[in-house]
């Protein structure tokens, strides 16, 4: 699933992935594509919280978090 | 890939465009400082803190509205911990520096510069309207400032409302002063508690919200996660690369942002006030209704009161302390994001933020003119000078930011 909050600001791109993640159904990946720096510090706790793991990948100004269920 | 092995590439990449051209800003901030060293002896130094603070604010993601916003929203405590921290330093600086100014307690009386205004419901209301404004916009004053540094198309439109709000708080403030301040005491700690006593209450009464925010995480579930260590270097050359790799290009960590803007602002207090960019945003709005011919009565109570207001700023032609301050947020921010890559014009995909953006603004000059101060003059500035002020727009930030999550839960 990809979630594209390009252009969001807080906390919506964090708003977004949670959502995102509630509604993911068995092993699927979540693609998070954020150009909102504040987002790489509000994503991944919430997250972790939520049992997942998270890579992070910049390219330039923009961030493609990748979120993984653990197991 | 790995956290490790995006550091070390980013390290082993070298100088990027977007570096360069952040050393072509820093540099020709510098030649600007310069020209103000010239002509402006007198605030010319404001350059260098506005610069610092903008730089720190953006490295340390430091958003005061995430603050108290993410409390509520997300049972995170991670800004609001490097403020506190900040609040915890500054309170020790600002005693001595008040101290310096006038060793003597007098009664009705506070060290100048210190922003004690009047203590009433107006303090808590306006606490209120900025709390709800900063969520909605995103941001808080200083926060939109940094943000248009680092390319935020939204913040432009926020700092636009900030002004529409100022004017608003012109044509009301007669109503406020006379219903909810003139008669409302002042409170400064040392007038009941002495500076001990003064100092002792507002540190411990730090330390106990410090320790009720890692309560409030800890009951959220959410762990402290230790970020991960750059790899070790051996030769001279691979750690010169570490340390700028931590300085300018990872995010600072929470507290020693906080620590460091707590810091600057006891310096600032030493040089001339404490920080506020509030007051400066308000005589922007002034300048343009005086273009628009809007006229405003005359403002009781303002030469009474210090803080952020539209007089607030020393005026030297068009160059003011305050334009010293909030334009150095504002390039020593885009300085910061060019260092670290991290610049970017964004603009919002919906129409609507915009508006979010407007009608947030409005609400947060309409607080900072009513507050006299936003989180930056009637908070983070006001509680570390031992004013009871502080901790009641604090208060109203909260309940402001609770109500504002409301808000944009439905945006």
């Amino acid at each position: 699933m990809k979630v594209d909050v390009r252009g969001e600001i807080c906390p919506y791109p964090m708003m977004k992935a949670v959502e995102a993640m509630k509604k993911a159904r068995g092993d699927e990946a979540i693609e998070v594509l954020t150009d909102h720096p504040p987002a790489l510090e509000t994503i991944p706790p919430q997250a972790h919280r939520l049992g997942w793991e998270v890579a992070v990948h910049q390219n330039g100004a923009e961030w493609r978090l990748v979120l993984t269920k653990k197991k | 890939m790995s956290a490790e092995a995006v550091s070390t590439r980013a390290v082993r990449q070298g100088l990027s465009g977007q570096t360069l051209f952040g050393l072509l800003v820093l540099v020709g901030a510098t030649l600007l400082g310069l020209y103000f060293r010239a002509r402006l002896p007198g605030i010319a130094l404001i350059w260098v803190f506005g610069l610092a603070f903008g730089f720190v604010l953006q490295r340390g993601r430091f958003c005061f509205a995430s603050a108290f916003r993410d409390l509520f929203l997300l049972g995170e405590g991670r800004v609001m911990k490097g403020i506190l921290a900040g609040l915890f330093v500054a309170t020790l600086g600002f005693a001595l520096v008040m101290y310096t100014y006038s060793p003597s307690i007098v009664p009705g009386r506070v060290p100048q510069g210190a922003p004690v205004f009047p203590l009433g419901p107006a303090t808590l209301i306006a606490g209120i309207i900025f709390g709800i404004g900063m969520v909605i916009a995103g941001g808080c004053i200083g926060g939109n400032l940094y943000r248009m540094g680092e390319g935020y198309v939204a913040s432009w439109v926020a700092v636009i409302g900030m002004m529409v709000g100022f004017s608003l708080i012109g044509l009301t403030w007669n109503w406020w002063w006379r219903v909810a301040m003139e008669t409302m005491p002042r409170v400064w700690l040392p007038h009941t508690l002495g500076w001990v006593g003064g100092v002792a209450v507002t540190l411990g009464a730090i330390a106990i919200v410090f320790l009720l925010v890692i309560w409030w995480e800890s009951r959220s579930g959410l762990g402290s996660r230790p970020p991960p260590a750059l790899p070790p270097g051996r030769t001279l050359g691979d750690r010169l690369a570490a340390m700028g790799e931590g300085l300018f290009r990872r995010p600072l960590p929470v507290i020693t942002a906080g620590v460091t803007l707590g810091l600057l602002n006891v310096f600032l207090y030493l040089f001339s006030r404490p920080w506020g960019v509030a007051g400066e945003v308000w005589r922007w709005s002034d300048w343009f209704a005086g273009k628009l011919s809007i006229q405003y009565p005359e403002l009781l109570g303002m030469d009474a009161v210090e803080g952020c207001h539209v007089g607030s700023s020393v005026t030297q032609g068009f160059f003011t302390w305050g334009l010293l301050v909030n334009g150095g947020i504002v390039v020593g921010s885009l300085v910061g994001a060019l260092m670290a890559g991290e610049f970017k014009v964004r603009v919002p995909k919906q129409r609507r933020r915009f508006a979010q953006s407007l009608g947030g603004g409005v609400l947060l000059g309409y607080g900072a003119g009513l507050g006299l101060g936003c989180t930056l003059g009637a908070f983070f500035s006001a509680v570390p000078a031992l004013a009871l002020n502080g901790w009641v727009f604090a208060g109203g930030l909260a309940l402001g930011a609770l109500a504002g999550i409301q808000v944009v839960r439905r945006l």
